[in-house]
């Protein structure tokens, strides 16, 4: 176990195929390429959305964002929707944004609006 | 310890002697009828006496009266007296004219034998004759010595009455003295002999046989030597010889007493060996003859007697020292046999002893190999965290196991400390105590948050149904921040110790686990300040027996506060020492401490390995110093990000194998200026993945320069800052 970052993921209740995964602690060079494995390891076959809640994640830098590319990279190949949940004031939003990870993945705020599909 | 003063008893020394004249004898012999029969018996010897008369009637070669009354005197006491004068009167009165020389022969006649008795007394005679000196004593003081005294006085009566004349005096006397002599010695040994008979025991049918034949031998020889004219008399001494050495006195007295009648017998018939010479060659002659008889008889028998004596003493003693070392061997083999049985038990109960022990000993190793095994065997390497733990198994018996503590690593840098000790002690409670330590493990990194942590051990404990209670504490640390967030189920208050002062967390307090059904947790909170040191420990620590566990508390209270500035590694050996002192301790103790991080006072400087695993506690480090430093909060972000990613670059690029990354931060007025330095070869941006980290740093604060050196490259960067409230 990676000790900056717990990684775990659960289906949303209600919503067929959608699932929530979520990071809490820090992602850096030193766990970017396992947080990705951990976060693709909570993600089946039968999952058609996957929400990464980043709401707990306290540190992200370039290599997280890094690992979030290669995350939608991987999920796109298998048709898979990948959204980003980052809320306001979280210390990671002004990475985020900075980087333009919005013109990949779509950054929602809160949990709730990721997974309304008709969005 | 062993009885041997029964082994000789019952005995009877061989040569006791009994001295006593006659007081062995039938008691009806000492009244009148003894003096009656004394008196008789005198007479007759007396009248045999006279019927062997040499020279008229007067003087006889063998007087067996002063023999009778020795025998009496020593028989029957010396108080017999009277009779043997009377009967020496009665015997003189015919033989003499006139009274007066009758009563003074009777007063010789009195006077020699009492004489003989009282001197035999004093030197210590025995009567069994059973002794050389005995022999001596009887041949030299009785017969020739005491002899003298009747001799002279009865010659001095015969001068006086005018029966010899004066130019006769020494042959009368010396006549008179043998004969009285003769009297003693052939006579008063075969009457002494006589209580023999009945004092020694009765002889066998053989040993009575052999007696008549030697007497009877000797009777034939004796006549027959004195029936010849050849001088054959020592032959008699070959009988006597053989008498003496096969029967002792009893043999030999009568045969003496026999040998010397027939001798004195033919002689005065002037018969055999004493046919033709004078009367003074005949008296030579017999009285020789007499002599050796008596002596020849006497001491051999006494010399056998002694032999006999002898060698029955040594065959007793013999006896006894062997009844004695039959006794002392049984003694000494009782006594073996019951030391063996003795040692036998000793090293039964040893081994017995031995064996609990080594099970007691087994238990207690297995109980500690599990707890220990069940524990951390190391705390985690965090950088920039200083941490320390002890574990002290109890000493004594199986007390070890159920004191536990757990450091976790979280998520964000937070740290789970846990310590906790289940009741009861030995395998069971370190089995429980495993479980519960891997629960707890679990649920922390499932969610930190303390009542949620205790609530699901808890849990665990109620559906388990554990037979342990437990208590323990759990708490979060945030190093960046310094805050503790606990909650406790019951356990011992942690500790809080900084600048020589210490207290005890008290808050947060709930019942051990397992105990009630309800899981209302309490959380509290604290911000610990810069350098403070947070201790946790089991009751081991302040439980001491005869010592309230207030005042255990207080004991550690104050060896923390003098010695909180301690480091941790020598603060928990000084704890422990300081509260144990040499005492065993009867429970197991362990210790956790944790210290946080002292203010920043000025720049930062740090120097790490330049490996991806520091990149975070270079984070932690910096956004400390932001926060010491007063750098509002909303700056921080975007400078632990700026410097992160040229840290990382130097992680990634800087270096083909190891090498060091060295950070510094200082406060330039409002502008916060970073550092981050390295000794590798610089490489282009381009050569980075996508670029993002230089864009970032530049997006991220108000200026980055990069000085490119043959020794290494600088980057710096500054950031225009706002100042937090002091609040």
């Amino acid at each position: 176990m990676n000790p900056h970052a717990h990684v775990r993921g659960e289906d949303l209740a209600g919503v067929d195929g959608t699932r929530v995964v979520r990071v809490e602690g820090e992602v850096d060079l030193a766990n970017a390429h396992d947080v990705l494995d951990l976060i693709l390891g909570r993600v089946s076959k039968d999952t058609t959305h996957v929400v990464l809640d980043l709401s707990a994640t306290t540190y992200l830098d370039s290599s997280g964002v890094a690992m979030v590319f290669r995350l939608a990279d991987r999920l796109g190949t298998s048709r898979q929707e990948l959204r980003l949940v980052v809320p306001d004031g979280s210390p990671i939003r002004a990475v985020i944004e900075l980087t333009s990870v919005d013109r990949v993945v779509r950054v929602d705020t809160a949990v709730s609006d990721a997974a309304d599909r008709s969005r | 310890m062993i009885d041997q003063a029964s082994a000789a008893s019952g005995r009877r020394a061989p040569f006791a002697a009994d001295r006593r004249p006659a007081r062995l004898l039938d008691p009806r012999w000492r009244g009148p009828a003894g003096l009656v029969l004394v008196a008789v018996a005198y007479y007759v010897g007396a009248r045999v006496g006279l019927s062997l008369s040499l020279v008229e009637q007067n003087i006889t070669p063998l007087w067996p009266p002063t023999g009778i009354a020795l025998a009496a005197f020593l028989l029957l006491g010396r108080r017999t007296w009277p009779a043997v004068t009377v009967a020496a009167l009665a015997v003189n009165l015919p033989l003499t004219e006139g009274l007066a020389p009758a009563v003074l022969t009777a007063v010789g006649n009195t006077l020699a034998p009492l004489l003989a008795a009282t001197l035999l007394g004093r030197v210590g005679f025995r009567r069994q004759l059973d002794r050389g000196r005995d022999a001596l004593a009887l041949v030299f003081l009785a017969a020739l010595g005491s002899m003298l005294v009747s001799a002279t006085i009865g010659t001095a009566a015969l001068v006086l009455s005018g029966a010899i004349t004066s130019d006769r005096v020494m042959p009368a006397w010396a006549v008179w003295w043998t004969g009285d002599a003769m009297g003693v010695l052939a006579v008063a040994p075969f009457l002494l002999c006589l209580p023999l008979f009945a004092e020694l025991g009765r002889w066998s049918p053989a040993r009575a046989a052999e007696a008549v034949l030697i007497l009877t031998a000797l009777a034939v020889v004796s006549v027959w030597v004195t029936l010849h004219d050849l001088p054959l008399l020592f032959l008699v001494l070959v009988v006597l010889g053989w008498a003496a050495w096969r029967l002792q006195l009893r043999g030999a007295a009568p045969a003496a007493l026999v040998a010397s009648l027939v001798a004195t017998w033919a002689a005065t018939h002037d018969r055999g060996p004493f046919e033709g010479h004078s009367l003074f060659e005949q008296m030579a002659i017999l009285q020789a003859f007499n002599s050796g008889v008596a002596l020849a008889s006497f001491f051999l028998s006494a010399l056998v007697t002694e032999r006999v004596a002898a060698s029955r003493a040594l065959e007793a003693a013999a006896a006894e020292l062997e009844a004695r070392v039959e006794q002392r061997t049984a003694a000494l083999s009782t006594a073996n046999a019951r030391l063996l049985q003795e040692i036998h038990d000793r090293s039964v109960a040893q081994e017995q002893l031995s064996r609990e022990e080594l099970r007691a000993t087994r238990e207690h190793q297995i109980a500690e190999t599990l707890q220990r095994s069940l524990l951390p065997d190391r705390l985690p390497d965090i950088p920039g965290v200083d941490l320390a733990a002890r574990y002290v198994p109890a000493t004594a018996d199986v007390h070890v196991g159920g004191d536990w503590y757990d450091v976790v690593q979280l998520p964000g840098g937070l740290i789970g400390l846990a310590i906790g000790d289940v009741t009861g002690h030995g395998l069971q409670a370190a089995a429980t105590m495993g479980q519960l330590r891997m629960a707890l493990r679990a649920y922390a990194l499932h969610d930190p948050s303390p009542v949620e942590v205790l609530r699901g051990v808890h849990q665990l404990v109620t559906q388990l149904a554990m037979p342990d209670m437990a208590t323990l504490i759990y708490l979060v640390f945030d190093p960046d921040t310094r805050e503790v967030r606990f909650a406790n189920a019951g356990h011992p208050p942690a500790l809080v110790m900084a600048d020589g002062t210490s207290w005890f967390l008290v808050d947060g307090l709930a019942p051990p686990v397992g105990v009630t059904a309800d899981d209302h947790y309490a959380e509290a909170s604290l911000d610990l300040p810069p350098g403070a040191t947070l201790l946790l420990y089991t009751d081991g620590l302040v439980e001491r027996r005869g010592v309230s566990i207030q005042e255990g508390l207080d004991r550690l209270a104050l060896e923390a506060a003098d010695h909180s500035d301690y480091d941790l590694e020598p603060l928990c050996d000084h704890l422990l020492s300081a509260l144990l002192g040499e005492t065993r301790n009867a429970d197991d103790i362990a210790l956790v401490a944790i210290r946080t991080s002292p203010r920043f006072a000025g720049p930062l400087e740090l120097l790490v390995d330049a490996e991806p695993h520091e990149l975070a506690h270079v984070r932690r480090t910096l956004r400390r110093w932001l926060r010491d430093t007063g750098v509002a909060s909303s700056d921080e972000n975007e400078i632990l990000v700026a410097c992160g990613e040229a840290s990382a670059n130097v992680v990634q690029h800087a270096y083909d194998g190891h090498g060091e990354l060295a950070v510094a931060a200082r406060l330039d007025g409002d502008v916060v200026v970073v550092t981050v330095s390295d000794r590798g070869r610089w490489r282009r941006p381009a050569e980075r993945g996508g670029g993002w980290g230089i864009s970032l740093m530049e997006a991220l604060v108000d200026a980055v320069e990069i000085d490119r050196r043959p020794s290494g490259t600088v980057v710096t960067l500054r950031r225009t800052v706002g100042q937090e409230d002091a609040s």
